[in-house]
């Protein structure tokens, strides 16, 4: 036994670490989700000048309705598990899947820290540190057109089949948009691991301005977070539901089912919260704050223990993150719905030239600058 | 011995999803199934530790082109019918269009060589790719999106053609 641990060390040392860093990253994830979807109701309550849900409670405690989540979460496992009978029993039932786990998966390439010391043990704070961790995220999102298409494919329905549709061609649209928005960034970091990325960002523009890639991408931020949005097939682009017309892609769907759908979709908008944090506003970096502590332009500095840094980075990405959930759901609650011709005439005649543009723009200022 | 078995179990899936694929009456269950296909492969690339094809496989064939096939499958009605066996004479012909393209197949890839697959997962060679696509086949990469550019011409062709018609 003791052998087979010497032999096997470097490996297994890595594994415990990697099966960690799942638990606590994806726990973490999957708490602030559940938590997203009393946040959304509450947010649309507060929009509409209502309450929202605040019944829920244990032991006669409701603290304003966070159990919402958790009596949800019964409600749908106790629900009845209908499969229609004209349906594609094999497809019908793997749909769920294929929009649940690309998404989850996609955790793994997104670094929420730097690294801690453990026992003299390194610990990157991230669970898999690919070299092309920004190619990852692009092939799994495109997976996600898969769950939708299927969901509405095999339930033989024809709204759902309409929504699954929309959905397709919406999302291959904005995947397009999505992945050349991000060109520019890659020109400037010069690489396509996530990690290397924020790193890059901890550094300072004339010696006070943080490089974060919003510094150097303003433009490509905002054509990010649209085509993110669309992405995600959140309101105003959520055609692929439209409640009040054609239900959606999962109309068929029950129970747990139709939970894994409506899961993905809050996972996602934690998703694009963290790559927006992680590409444009400096991740888990936090303005002057080095691996010794603050170091302030003027020459102040106010060193720190290394644990409290790692604290304090691993709490900016969480605020971040936290902030953009926060503006996606405001956004939802505040625009009205395009229509299908007007979100593919965005897509194709408006975000793709302005894309292709602030490439251009980006490749001729670095050549200028001499950096090619 | 992870990588090798990786290679088997990858390369099988790949080979008994296209054989799947082939008897497939289904257009849309025969999609999917040349969907697992194209992810197979890039599992494969992924065990040969070709990281850049394995993510551009799942990019452009399994997330781009294989979505588009399915959007077309479904806006024609065929998709949704048991089709009649085709005529015998079509049967014929296709069989041996397929056996001249395995008999094609088949000579180039006698001229392979055999490549001893990498014992430790390694780097990709990313910047070596780059280097050869835009150093000496600069030319081919670029002529490549002329095509592309017939393939938009003729689809802008074939759309407004139909919209005069009605």
């Amino acid at each position: 036994m003791m052998e087979f641990y010497e032999a096997n060390k470097d490996l297994l040392l890595f594994t415990a670490a990697a099966g960690v860093k799942v638990l606590v990253f994806l726990g973490g994830v999957m708490g602030l989700a559940g938590l997203l979807t009393l946040a959304e109701r509450k947010v649309s309550a507060l929009m509409q000048d209502r309450i929202g849900p605040n019944r829920a409670s244990v032991l006669g405690l409701a603290f304003n309705g966070l159990f919402h989540p958790l009596a949800d979460a019964i409600k749908m496992i106790l629900k009845e598990d209908f499969v229609p009978g004209r349906a594609e029993k094999l497809l019908f039932t793997l749909a769920p899947f294929f929009a649940l786990v690309p998404v989850l998966a996609l955790f793994a390439v997104i670094p929420f820290g730097d690294y801690v010391m453990v026992f003299g043990y390194q610990l990157d704070l991230l669970i898999a540190d690919l070299p092309l961790g920004l190619f990852f995220v692009l092939a799994l999102s495109g997976l996600a057109i898969y769950g939708v298409f299927l969901g509405g494919w095999a339930s033989k329905n024809n709204f759902a089949l309409l929504g699954a549709m929309r959905g397709a061609a919406q999302m291959i649209s904005y995947e397009v948009v999505l992945g050349l928005t991000l060109v520019g960034l890659l020109m400037i970091y010069g690489s396509a691991n996530l990690q290397d990325m924020v790193r890059a960002q901890g550094r300072l523009l004339f010696g006070f301005l943080p490089a974060w890639g919003v510094v150097y991408q303003p433009f490509a931020f905002l054509l990010f977070l649209t085509a993110a949005i669309a992405e995600n097939k959140r309101t105003p682009f959520d055609l692929v539901e439209g409640e009040s017309e054609i239900i959606g892609y999962f109309m068929e769907y029950s129970s747990m089912r139709f939970a894994a759908f409506m899961f993905s979709e809050f996972v996602e908008i934690i998703l694009v919260s963290m790559l927006a944090a992680t590409l444009f506003f400096g991740g888990w970096q936090v303005p002057y704050l080095y691996e010794t502590g603050f170091i302030l332009p003027g020459g102040a500095a106010l060193p720190l223990n290394h644990y409290l840094v790692a604290a304090l980075q691993v709490g900016a990405f969480s605020v971040k993150t936290v902030f953009f959930c926060w503006l996606m759901l405001v956004i939802r609650w505040t625009l009205p719905r395009f229509r299908f011709d007007q979100l593919m005439g965005l897509c194709w005649k408006t975000l793709l030239p302005l894309a292709l543009l602030n490439i251009l723009i980006t490749g001729a200022v670095l050549l200028a600058l001499g950096k090619i | 011995m992870i990588i090798n078995a990786a290679i088997y179990f990858f390369g099988g899936l790949a080979a008994l999803a296209t054989l799947l694929m082939l008897f497939q009456r289904d257009p849309v269950k025969a999609a999917m199934l040349m969907l697992a296909a194209l992810l197979a492969t890039a599992g494969l690339y992924l065990a040969l530790s070709a990281q850049l094809l394995a993510v551009l496989q799942v990019i452009l064939y399994a997330g781009a082109i294989m979505t588009l096939f399915i959007v077309a499958l479904t806006v024609t009605p065929a998709a949704w019918k048991d089709k009649p066996a085709p005529a015998r004479i079509k049967r014929v012909l296709g069989l041996a269009a397929a056996a001249v393209i395995l008999a094609e197949l088949l000579k180039v890839s006698t001229a392979l060589k055999t490549v001893t697959a990498a014992p430790e997962f390694s780097e990709t060679g990313t910047l070596e790719i780059a280097r050869q696509l835009f150093g000496p086949f600069a030319l081919q990469f670029e002529l490549l999106s002329l095509v592309i550019l017939a393939s938009i011409v003729a689809a802008v062709a074939l759309t407004s053609r139909r919209r005069t018609a009605l």
